[in-house]
């Protein structure tokens, strides 16, 4: 019963989308969410980009960075690819092909495909980091000062 | 997860099912972004509120996996230590067709280097890496017993230990870090935006030793947003042939030493700046030679453009007979500009590149490194984000009284 309800609430969600036409929401900060265990608050833009990049890939040398990124379409990918790697998608995947041919890294970024999984990861795995919508990130959840601002502060880089 | 296709589904066909006339009032692209972003918000919102009314649920015992850029990787949760290493496989290939100007040479298509590119984490910080070639034969089945079509080869094979940031130990058989070219492409054309790579940085050319066997210790630090990299390696050098490695051991007691030094500024984002010195001794039937190479690079990583500029100069002693020191030197520069229209997938591109060998190289001569002047133009195509078409014209000439040879080339590389 309540899968129907879901169904019929999305259904008619996505159908009140479709005819209405130009309901636009404004856009939000992205915030820098990470697990409890992650020894730092504050990240300058340029370590931000380090850690996306794959170039840093340590906290410390027990707590390796396991970076979460949202999969294609997602508007917290196409920020953090336009404003912290100024790439396209395509640019975005041949570098992570390239930078594990490389031996530069082990694995590329995990992708996550909704923010409760991105949640749910940042909850489990020590050093994990993930880009969330700001307004979604829950009051507990440990969000990073970036470049001495946090998302809603005014010069925030990430949105 | 099976509701919300239900769901996606009955949607779809609900849209497909309207009149044209409310298809014309879509709003454009980018407000369809919103739209998108605005109905996964609602589906997280919903999928929680959905959470918290079901029951809590026992741990499932495999968690979906995660993919990039078509590589399935295991969920970070499910790589227990116990289930054993989770191997990764990629692999890259090209097939080639060229035609030249050179008197006896044949046109054709051409089988390039068949990949695979293989990667175990073995721990959090211990990390295994292989590559493996499979190259086509001009003599495959001749002789007694007949050669096979491919030569397979293991290009690399390490095993790393990241300390951390600052400290990485590897051991193995590596691309040897003394420019840029040899450690960025590796064996993958694909990676490369042109159909080839520069001639001294050529596999199985002898200019620079392109393989190395032994230990490497590499890391990073900020340097106050220089971030400066290091490479120190200690290894067998070239082999009795001194286009290889020496991988079944060192043919002397000498062993060779690397550094590989670079920085890749915060304020420049894309650029790299770098230089290294290797230094040998190479001892085969013919020759006792010391070796110095020392080199530098400038790269501007990003397409727009696209700048690569090495310069490698090989100093050679004769240790058996007193003789002056020889220097070899050879330089590259290529550029490339990634087009702003037709969706970015036009990269047009130019390299000038440049080896000379001093007579009094007596190594070099002695093997048969070749000089070269020439020129490759060219332009590629992504036709889509893992293949790619090259047109490559390549003009170049071996010696001042050697007519120049004109080339033409065609090329798909591709990952998969």
């Amino acid at each position: 019963m309540k899968q129907l309800i879901l169904i019929l609430l999305i259904t008619g969600l996505l159908c009140s989308y479709s005819l209405g036409g130009n309901t636009t929401p404004a856009a939000a900060d992205i915030a820098v969410v990470v697990n409890r265990d992650v020894p730092i608050n504050e990240l300058s833009f340029a370590d931000l980009r380090n850690i996306v990049l794959g170039d840093r890939q340590f906290w410390s040398s027990n707590l390796r960075v396991t970076l979460l990124i949202q999969a294609p379409v997602a508007r917290e990918r196409d920020v953090v690819l336009k404003n912290v790697l100024q790439m396209s998608e395509a640019q975005f995947r041949q570098y992570w092909i390239g930078k594990v041919f490389r031996a530069e890294s082990a694995a590329g970024p995990k992708t996550v495909y909704s923010n409760e999984m991105a949640l749910s990861l940042i909850n489990s795995i020590p050093g994990s980091v993930a880009f969330m919508d700001a307004s979604q990130v829950p009051k507990d959840s440990k969000v990073i000062r970036l470049s001495g601002l946090m998302p809603g502060e005014k010069g925030y880089p990430l949105n | 997860m099976k509701p919300l296709i239900m769901a996606l589904a009955v949607a779809t066909m609900f849209q497909l099912a309207l009149p044209a006339s409310a298809s014309a009032q879509q709003p454009n692209e980018a407000a369809q972004n919103e739209l998108i972003q605005t109905l996964l918000k609602r589906i997280d919102q919903l999928e929680r509120r959905v959470a918290d009314l079901e029951p809590p649920k026992a741990p499932a015992a495999t968690r979906p996996a995660a993919s990039m850029a078509g590589m399935t990787m295991p969920h970070p949760e499910s790589q227990p230590a116990l289930e054993g290493p989770n191997l990764k496989i990629a692999g890259f290939s090209d097939i080639n067709f060229s035609a030249s100007d050179q008197p006896a040479s044949k046109s054709g298509f051409n089988e390039g280097q068949f990949i695979l590119h293989m990667n175990s984490n073995l721990s959090s910080k211990v990390t295994f890496l292989g590559e493996l070639s499979l190259s086509a034969r001009g003599d495959a089945g001749t002789g007694t017993p007949a050669a096979t079509g491919f030569n397979a080869e293991v290009e690399r094979s390490l095993i790393r230990y990241d300390y951390n940031d600052y400290l990485k130990v590897s051991f193995g058989r590596f691309h040897t870090p003394i420019n840029y070219w040899n450690t960025a492409f590796h064996h993958g054309q694909w990676l490369q935006t042109t159909a080839s790579r520069p001639e001294m940085t050529q596999f199985g050319g002898r200019f620079i030793p392109v393989h190395f066997v032994g230990a490497l210790a590499e890391g990073a630090v900020g340097a106050g947003g220089l971030n400066f990299n290091y490479n120190f390696g200690v290894g067998n050098g070239r082999g009795a042939v001194i286009s290889r490695g020496g991988d079944a051991g060192d043919n002397n007691n000498n062993r060779a030493w690397l550094v590989n030094l670079f920085v890749k500024p915060d304020r420049l984002y894309g650029l790299r700046l770098g230089g290294s010195m290797y230094r040998d001794r190479i001892t085969n039937a013919t020759n006792n030679v010391r070796e110095w190479i020392t080199s530098a690079h400038v790269v501007w990583t990003r397409e727009t453009p696209e700048i690569i500029a090495e310069f490698a100069n090989v100093n050679h002693e004769n240790i058996t007979t007193p003789s002056p020191r020889s220097n070899s030197q050879a330089y590259y520069i290529q550029a490339g500009y990634r087009l702003p229209m037709l969706e970015k997938r036009w990269k047009p591109y130019y390299r000038f590149e440049y080896i000379h060998i001093p007579l009094s190289d007596t190594l070099f001569q002695s093997q048969g490194v070749p000089n070269l002047a020439g020129s490759v133009a060219g332009l590629r195509y992504d036709i889509s984000t893992f293949a790619a078409f090259k047109f490559e014209y390549r003009n170049q000439r071996r010696a001042p009284n050697v007519p120049r040879v004109n080339s033409g080339f065609l090329q798909t590389s591709f990952t998969f």
